[in-house]
């Protein structure tokens, strides 16, 4: 039973990769010629995007809703990690079981921080006026990895229902939002990297509210 | 003769296609990034002016995101509702234009805040391309841009207006500066720079182009003006109409090139900086060949290098720094006119926050030239007059004339009581 289980869920993350990267190469599209002379490195800008740039004195939506943003961020480490546990349940069974096991109180704050996160969205008003069933979905969604993580015993069937249920996971990804997981690093570069070669990012002297 | 709704269908096609080509290689990154967190909220000064959710920058955002997911992803165009792809319809055109031209300035602050990193300004440009394909420009806006592209700039000045203004701002400086070389030159061929101005340094703030004059005068520049294209704006650019806004460029460079310069200087304009200095290449699909710096960089080089001697007990009064959006957060403007405002006034005192993470006085992304929105506008503003007002500074020094503009109307409205000038009237105020 576990090894089509297991073929299922390797070829679901494939389809994710795959598709993932098709729809990065259409946003592409090609790509776009600059042909305005340099002021920076787009390279600098690039790596203060993703380090500085997000600590919380330079982030508004860090500074001034910490809390919040914690919350978020938990509840991603234990998503990722419960993922990265499906994908070794297949290669590398003992590191997939150790992982969820060991991960277990993390994966179980994530899951609190996930359903405060679904509680959040249903109760603000700006955040339902933008929200459409998949945002929810999507919540939904990963507090079901979370919750099979939590419950994981070990024996053939309860590994059996977090592989299938990883790999319709895997599978929905690059349809909804879940596709951030890729975007996140695509949009947060070429904003660094354009940035960057104004002049802009990294600044030469940084003042913060 | 088609039908009503055949014309609108036509409309709606065409839109369709403007957005698949307006998104490529830049707003299509971040409309697959957005996850709707909503901690952008803050970061805007519109919402934090009215803090309803038409304001958001998440809302506003996914308002064009919904259209870019009904054609360009699987689950909207075959389960629309499921991901809030919406049809790009006619009617849901007319409702954008609310979103994008109304309610936003593209200022970037919210990018620059997301968690994501996403850039809000990327997607709203790119809603402004498909507006403008299909003549859905605010009347006011649209009009700007047919002014500049009918008659070489966007307040439709007759050339001997220019020509009468410059003689008599000469004779004024003459008499100021008592030298009688000095003067604003028109189409001066073989001179090293061309300076480009705003329009309504021309028309309304005379005393702007004269201070540039004799700062020019005094470090002993060859600059001259041109009589047909001076005008720095580029109003194709707020309104996102991409083939108005290369012509614009293209005319501009070539002019250079016919009057043998070796340099374009752009004055104090924030839009007009971003415009020529970083998007005119792209629209022009060409490199310029010739250099072009922010008029606040060669200060700063007449400073540094000693061409101008300055003394900062000229301006006592307490001065702050208002920064540009697209000449600071888009255009990488942000150290020269700190260091020169700290070499020419006597007490230079920051806003909080400033730099990169500035708030927009509320009149960027063509407002001041959309009169349906001036409530709005001027509302959007309380923020940058509460930061004005904590600064205690009787002058805001503004590199930019469409936020000077915004920013005297603020100063009457919040009763401020603070001077607005560019940064050049304080450099010559301060020569000696």
């Amino acid at each position: 039973m576990l090894i089509p289980v297991k073929l299922f869920v390797a070829l679901s993350l494939l389809w994710a990769v795959a598709a993932l990267g098709v729809q990065v190469l259409a946003a592409w599209g090609g790509g776009r010629e600059d042909y305005s002379s340099r002021a920076g490195s787009s390279a600098r800008g690039i790596a203060y995007s993703f380090t500085v740039a997000m600590t919380p004195r330079h982030k508004e939506s860090v500074s001034r809703h910490p809390v919040k943003f914690a919350v978020g961020v938990v509840m991603h480490i234990g998503v990722m990690l419960s993922l990265l546990a499906a994908v070794l349940l297949v290669v590398w069974p003992t590191a997939g079981s150790a992982a969820l096991s060991h991960g277990r109180p993390l994966i179980a704050t994530s899951l609190v921080a996930g359903l405060y996160l679904l509680v959040r969205r249903t109760l603000s008003r700006d955040l339902r006026e933008m929200s459409a069933p998949d945002d929810y979905i999507a919540i939904v969604a990963t507090c079901g990895l979370l919750v099979l993580a939590c419950v994981y015993t070990g024996d053939a069937g309860s590994e059996t229902v977090y592989l299938i249920y990883a790999g319709l996971l895997f599978a929905y990804l690059p349809l909804g939002k879940l596709r951030h997981a890729v975007f996140f690093f695509v949009a947060r570069a070429n904003h660094g990297r354009r940035l960057g070669r104004r002049g802009v990012y990294p600044p030469a002297t940084v003042r913060t509210a | 003769m088609p039908g009503r709704d055949e014309h609108a269908e036509r409309i709606a096609e065409t839109a369709r296609e403007a957005l698949a080509k307006s998104i490529r290689g830049l707003a299509a990154y971040h409309m697959n990034a957005c996850v709707k967190c909503g901690l952008c909220a803050e970061s805007c000064h519109i919402y934090q002016a009215e803090p309803e959710p038409a304001n958001h920058p998440g809302v506003k955002a996914g308002k064009v995101i919904s259209h870019y997911r009904r054609y360009h992803t699987f689950l909207g165009k075959y389960f629309p509702r499921l991901v809030g792809a919406r049809d790009l319809t006619a009617d849901a055109l007319d409702e954008l234009v609310d979103t994008v031209y109304g309610r936003c300035t593209a200022c970037g602050r919210c990018g620059l805040h997301c968690s994501i990193g996403l850039d809000v300004g990327a997607i709203m440009w790119a809603a402004r391309n498909v507006l403008a394909s299909v003549g859905k420009v605010p009347e006011g806006l649209q009009r700007t841009v047919d002014n500049q592209l009918e008659t070489g700039n966007q307040m439709a000045i007759p050339q001997d207006e220019l020509e009468s203004t410059a003689e008599w701002l000469s004779e004024d400086l003459r008499l100021e500066m008592g030298d009688d070389d000095v003067k604003v030159p028109i189409d001066a061929r073989g001179a090293r720079v061309l300076y480009l101005v705003n329009p309504r340094e021309v028309k309304f703030f005379p005393l702007s182009l004269m201070a540039a004059a004799g700062v020019f005068h005094a470090a002993g520049e060859s600059w001259t003006m041109s009589s047909k294209f001076y005008d720095v704006t580029n109003y194709g650019f707020y309104s996102g109409d991409d083939p108005s806004a290369r012509e614009l460029t293209r005319r501009v460079i070539d002019e250079a090139e016919a009057l043998g310069v070796e340099e374009i200087i752009l004055s104090e304009c924030g839009h007009g900086y971003r415009a020529f200095r970083w998007e005119g290449p792209n629209w022009i699909e060409r490199e310029y060949p010739l250099p072009m710096r922010s008029v606040l960089e060669l200060l700063e080089e007449y400073i540094e290098g000693g061409r101008i001697k300055v003394d900062p007990e000229k301006n006592t009064d307490r001065v702050t720094l208002h920064d540009p959006c697209n000449l600071v957060r888009w255009g990488g403007i942000t150290e020269p006119q700190r260091r020169v405002l700290k070499r020419v006034v006597k007490d230079f005192v920051e806003m909080t926050p400033n730099r990169k993470d500035n708030y927009c006085c509320g009149g960027g992304g063509g407002m001041l030239s959309m009169s349906e929105y001036g409530e709005r506008r001027v509302a959007s503003g309380r923020i940058k007059a509460d930061q004005i007002r904590a600064t205690g500074a009787k002058i805001v020094a503004t590199p930019c004339h469409n936020c000077a503009d915004q920013l005297i109307e603020l100063s009457r409205k919040y009763q401020l009581g603070v001077e607005i000038q560019a940064v050049i009237e304080l450099v010559y105020s301060a020569l000696v």
